[in-house]
């Protein structure tokens, strides 16, 4: 077992941060949205097209891979490439290993993108699209279980049961990052909500409401990684990648921890910290996949936030808001920015730490917690720690 | 009424559901190790052993948790209706889906005992209902 990556450690850097507008139908193919955002996180980095030899990406057969983005944009050669399966649990292995690459010198700058049109093409909701072949999914959807809003209902209640977290625990999460989303002018959900407003919203799926879903976005998002060096030559300040860990899931397959109110994040966590030399008193903020409201409830636990079980009054004591001890979700999360598939947390992060947030800024963040969907469904979990330099 | 997905067997689960089909409940024991698994698949993930045979298994279990589905998806009409997750007895450490046949919610922990239903695609599926009732 690897217990330590020889001189990884902040040696590589995001460098630019590009989005495209989030919207409910971006009217273009997941092509265009890919180049656009490419091309955006290249400016924000002063580069251009011809300074790329990565390209990274992660998707579940609903977007434009790196080999078509790549020369639509005039890139000939890449010298590193990464298709990667998966929706959200993978989003920050992406980052990761385009930082390994970097560091191991395969490639110097490489662009890591999500682009979809989860709303007007391709909706998780599990619309428009036939079922996965995962053996899993077969003891599953038979029973009219499939969508992720189930799933996550259905481990959100396991730790209601288990723990005591309630409903106003996971009202109070939306209410606290829809005001960061106010602050936002990026996100799709600006208007204030109440807990009130939560506990009318129609149900999904008990013990989900419509508010404790992410929003369904067409959008993209990428990131520019490359060398530490290199970063700090460029034209904004570089936010150094401390940390990148990658962890497995819960499954159901016997053999299996079959506890469905703690996550891989519990495991993935010491390896992370481990790798940046740093715990989470460290973290001055924290994005954390927020698919579901529950999903943000129990990573707290297992990154070690607070107590086992005790998410849902730590969230309710209010320090997860923008002027809490830990401020998550700073831009408002899938629940109220958009839903990018999890590459919009680490542009967010990053923009917390090169201190450009805006009014949401959160005054000398100096460490920043970027996590995946923790390994639910999909079992696989990836997480990031960046600090400014 | 939940909504209809058509999924497709495997190699591995092909005889899982053949039992279902005769009302058997039946899980996989590792002639190596003796541990009961469960979804069916070739290696026991305790000793690696590929040997193993069919075992027939009471369906009984206990509540992990539950969800009230009001969204219509797929070919769902938004009529409510449950899924369980179950502990099964035979083989703990796994968990399983399952329709809810009783007419209240259930509840943390109670037991239950599985009812082959009919369902889509020929499948004979396995809903739950309270074991006491």
């Amino acid at each position: 077992m690897a217990k330590r990556l020889l001189d990884f450690r902040d040696r590589t850097a995001v460098a630019g941060v590009g989005y495209t507008p989030f919207t409910k139908n971006s009217g273009v193919s997941t092509l265009t949205l890919a180049c656009r955002a490419v091309m955006a996180a290249l400016d924000d980095a002063g580069l251009g097209p011809g300074d790329v030899d990565g390209l990274a990406t992660h998707r579940v057969g609903d977007s434009a891979p790196p080999t078509l983005v790549g020369p639509a944009l005039g890139i000939r050669d890449l010298s590193w490439h990464l298709d990667q399966f998966g929706g959200g649990s993978v989003s920050h292995a992406v980052v990761g290993q385009a930082a390994l690459a970097v560091a191991a010198g395969v490639a110097e700058t490489v662009v890591c993108y999500r682009a979809i049109n989860a709303r007007s093409e391709f909706r998780m909701g599990g619309t428009g699209r036939g079922l996965p072949a995962s053996p899993e999914v077969q003891y599953q959807a038979p029973y009219g279980f499939f969508a992720p809003p189930q799933q996550y209902a259905m481990y959100a209640r396991a730790h209601m049961l288990k723990y005591g977290t309630t409903a106003e625990h996971f009202g109070r999460l939306a209410v606290t990052q829809r005001a960061n989303a106010v602050k936002n002018p990026r996100a799709l959900m600006r208007a204030p909500i109440t807990l009130d407003d939560y506990l009318a919203s129609r149900w999904i799926a008990e013990p989900f409401r419509l508010l404790d879903c992410c929003l369904e976005t067409d959008g993209a998002c990428a990131l520019v990684v490359t060398t530490a060096e290199r970063a700090r030559d460029l034209r904004r300040p570089p936010v150094l990648v401390s940390a990148a860990a990658w962890g497995g899931g819960e499954s159901h397959l016997s053999g299996g921890p079959a506890d469905p109110a703690t996550t891989a994040a519990a495991a993935l966590a010491p390896r992370l910290y481990g790798q940046a030399g740093l715990g989470p008193r460290d973290v001055d903020v924290a994005q954390i996949y927020d698919c579901f409201t529950y999903s943000v409830i129990v990573q707290l636990e297992d990154y070690g936030f607070c107590p086992k079980g005790e998410g849902g009054p730590y969230v309710a004591s209010g320090a997860t808001a923008l002027d809490g001890e830990l401020p998550v979700n700073t831009h408002g999360g899938f629940l109220s920015e958009g839903y990018v598939h999890g590459m919009n947390h680490v542009a967010e992060a990053v923009s917390q730490l090169r201190g450009d947030a805006g009014d949401r800024q959160v005054p000398g963040a100096e460490v920043a917690l970027s996590t995946a969907q923790p390994g639910y469904v999909l079992p696989a979990t990836s997480a990031l720690i960046l600090r400014r330099d | 009424m939940r909504p209809v997905f058509q999924v497709t067997t495997d190699r591995d689960s092909a005889a899982w559901w053949e039992r279902t089909g005769r009302g058997e409940f039946a899980v996989q024991r590792c002639e190596a190790c003796g541990r009961a698994r469960f979804p069916a698949r070739t290696f026991c993930a305790a000793c690696q052993a590929e040997r193993w045979h069919w075992e027939a298994a009471e369906p009984e279990g206990t509540v992990e948790s539950w969800i009230v589905n009001h969204q219509a998806f797929g070919t769902g009409d938004g009529e409510p209706y449950v899924v369980v997750m179950v502990r099964p007895a035979a083989v703990p450490d796994c968990l399983l889906h399952g329709g809810w046949l009783a007419a209240r919610e259930p509840v943390g922990g109670e037991r239950v005992r599985g009812v082959f239903t009919p369902g889509a695609g020929g499948l004979t599926l396995v809903d739950w209902e309270p074991a006491g009732e």
